[in-house]
């Protein structure tokens, strides 16, 4: 086995695993909330990085302002939607919100498509730059997309768990009558909720923008296995989401270089359908309701 | 019963005053059909092969409009929308035939082609099939006209050029729909025919990926000297700037699905990336003369640089008109297909810009296929035999 080769996919996993844990950490927080897999969430991804395109391409703003600004304008849009729909069928049955998601995903994406149209866009890498290690390829911009998700990963780990306001999030996740019992404001925190995983989406989008191709489908590719992960982590659970993530990540990767590129889904799948069969509840359920 | 046979042709001749009555008040349109994606991943491509239409038609109207019979007529291009759907295709290519009248209906995918092939015989049209697929015109469907080469045409320059200028050892890296596998069903054996061996084979999903880094590193552990890759322009872009930043420094075959100057524009202009690539060759960089006319008019008419889905449209509808006059009808479509291929024969160069010089037997258009290779960041053109011209 040729050693650069192996850590060539290692890198491979690690950047692929980085964006689907990031987009699948927005879906888990939500999931907490709503109690049903938000679909609109492969929406909100593909408006991160067509915002960013605008901030860059037509106001001329730099890389990072328009990342910054990509995930304010996406956690906008997030809490709007919350604001606007969600909180709104609070006490419908979940059906309702179910195809309110849906039908907010249609949305945002035919106003891509009215305003950007359907072709590809392109996002100018910031960083071209490549580092070569031993005859393994790390483009700058992959780097930062495994060094910016992982960098996120621990501020949300802290803010989850050293804040008053992130124990919030975690408790009405966990029992939302009990939470309310203790005085949580519901409203506020699903506002907070939502505007994380807009901003997370923008931003995972955004680093993954200048590999990729800008699209008004794009949002659908990562949401698809966004669900697989969080079903894999366990519905709601944060370490889940990120291990979930990156099983992923890697399974893509390596299937891909060693089996076959064309069957890489289906090994991703299949490692999906092995751990829920001995682990039928996720690799971290979430505690009981 | 002579009083009979003089209200007959007092009826005829009052029939035939009021038509050509009817023609001096109103000029009469040709319906042209048109379905195709207007919406969704090919809506763009969609709008290309129909803005070719749209502009033929514009520009025979302005000269005055079609004149068949001693009558007058214009063209009005109808495009419906059919989502890349065949059975929508089909529905649409019923609709234009029966509210229109359309004598023909062109379709840019192969779908929607063979969908219309099932009935367009015993309606009455030509289907004017916008699809490089060889088995499009060896189903004896009798009226229909593929408006592209076979691409079985691009094998022999693609190998010679790429095989003399990098090497023997040919990696598969192509996308995995169905045109792309007929590719690859063509491009493998030829490959070795020619001497070459084939060192990986490895199909990635151009259109459902995230990521091409693995893929394409599969192949490069085989060290190819030349690669083939191919499926929309836009990621097939990525798959060569992938490939390039894994260290190849080979050559690319790429699939005519995919546009060398679309996939330059995805590289922010860096031609650096595609050297040594073989495709076929963009049209604005086309030395001949109708091609080079083409240009600016269709630039002036939308402000973009057009594509060969424009130009090979363009010439059809052109050729298509033509046919009608020698056929001295706008509504026999048998008659109208019979004069298919006189027509093209007899097209100036700047109604031709894509250089279909007749239509075979089975309704096969034989353009001279010109490709081209990417050298020291420009663009040349290849002719037929592999040989680089300057």
């Amino acid at each position: 086995m040729n050693l650069s080769l192996f850590v060539q996919q290692i890198l491979n996993g690690l950047t692929l695993g980085s964006v689907y844990a990031l987009v699948a950490l927005g879906l888990t927080l939500v999931y907490g909330i709503l109690h049903i897999p938000n679909f609109s969430h492969g929406a909100l991804f593909m408006a991160g990085a067509y915002t960013a395109f605008f901030f860059i391409g037509s106001l001329g703003a730099n890389y990072w302002v328009a990342l910054i600004g990509a995930a304010a304008v996406t956690a906008a849009i997030a809490v709007l939607s919350e604001r606007l729909v969600f909180s709104r069928l609070r006490d419908s049955p979940p059906l309702h919100d179910m195809i309110a998601a849906i039908g907010l995903l249609l949305f945002i994406e035919a106003v891509a498509h009215a305003i950007w149209g359907a072709d590809f866009r392109r996002m100018a890498p910031p960083f071209p730059g490549i580092m070569r290690i031993a005859g393994t390829v790390l483009p700058i911009q992959r780097a930062l997309i495994i060094g910016g998700a992982i960098g996120l990963m621990i501020a949300l780990h802290l803010f989850l768990k050293r804040t008053t306001t992130g124990a919030t999030i975690v408790a009405m996740a966990q029992n939302r009558e009990g939470a309310s019992l203790v005085g949580i404001d519901l409203t506020r925190v699903s506002i907070i909720t939502f505007a994380i995983s807009g901003a997370l989406a923008a931003v995972a989008a955004v680093l993954f923008a200048p590999i990729n191709l800008i699209s008004p489908s794009m949002g659908n590719l990562v949401i698809l296995k966004a669900f697989v992960i969080i079903i894999l982590g366990g519905m709601g659970s944060v370490p889940g989401a990120i291990l979930g993530g990156m099983i992923i990540g890697f399974a893509e990767s390596f299937g891909a270089f060693y089996i076959s590129t064309d069957l890489k889904d289906i090994i991703a799948f299949a490692l999906l359908v092995a751990i829920l069969s001995l682990r039928p509840q996720g690799l971290f359920p979430a505690p009981s309701r | 019963m002579r009083m009979t046979r003089r209200v007959v042709w007092g009826l005829a001749a009052a029939a035939m005053f009021g038509t050509v009555a009817g023609g001096a008040l109103a000029q009469e349109t040709v319906t042209i059909g048109w379905t195709g994606p207007l919406s969704g991943g090919a809506a763009l491509y969609g709008k290309n092969t129909l803005s070719g239409l749209e502009l033929a038609a514009k520009e025979i109207n302005e000269a005055g409009g079609l004149e068949v019979g001693g009558k007058k007529y214009k063209l009005e291009v109808v495009g419906l929308d059919d989502k890349y759907s065949p059975s929508e295709a089909a529905v649409n290519a019923k609709r234009l035939r029966s509210q229109y009248k359309a004598p023909i209906v062109f379709c840019p995918h192969s779908g929607g082609n063979f969908a219309m092939q099932a009935f367009n015989e015993q309606d009455g049209f030509i289907i004017g099939a916008y699809t490089s697929v060889p088995q499009m015109t060896e189903r004896g469907n009798k009226l229909t006209l593929r408006i592209p080469p076979s691409f079985a045409g691009y094998l022999d320059p693609f190998i010679k050029a790429e095989m003399s200028a990098f090497g023997k050892k040919l990696g598969m890296a192509g996308a995995d729909h169905d045109y792309a596998k007929a590719w690859a069903a063509l491009i493998a054996p030829a490959w070795k025919a020619a001497g070459g061996t084939v060192v990986a084979e490895n199909p990635m999903s151009y259109n459902k990926d995230t990521d091409f880094y693995s893929g394409v590193s599969r192949v490069l552990a085989a060290s190819p000297d030349v690669m083939f890759i191919g499926g929309a322009s836009e990621p097939t872009a990525l798959v060569a700037k992938q490939a390039r930043e894994l260290g190849f420094q080979g050559g690319f075959i790429v699939m005519d699905q995919a546009k060398l100057d679309e996939m330059a524009a995805v590289l922010g202009g860096d031609w650096s990336l595609l050297e040594g690539a073989i495709g076929t060759l963009p049209l604005i960089f086309d030395q001949r003369p109708g091609a080079k006319s083409f240009v600016p008019k269709y630039r002036k008419a939308y402000n973009r640089d057009p594509g060969t889905e424009a130009s090979l449209n363009y010439s059809s509808l052109n050729a298509v008109a033509d046919a009608m006059k020698l056929a001295g009808t706008v509504s026999d479509a048998p008659a109208i297909f019979a004069k298919l291929s006189d027509a093209f024969g007899k097209l100036p160069p700047e109604r031709n810009p894509a250089s279909i010089n007749s239509v075979d037997a089975k309704g096969g258009s034989n353009a001279v296929l010109v490709v081209g290779l990417v050298k020291g960041g420009k663009v040349v053109p290849v002719d037929a035999s592999g040989t680089v011209q300057n």
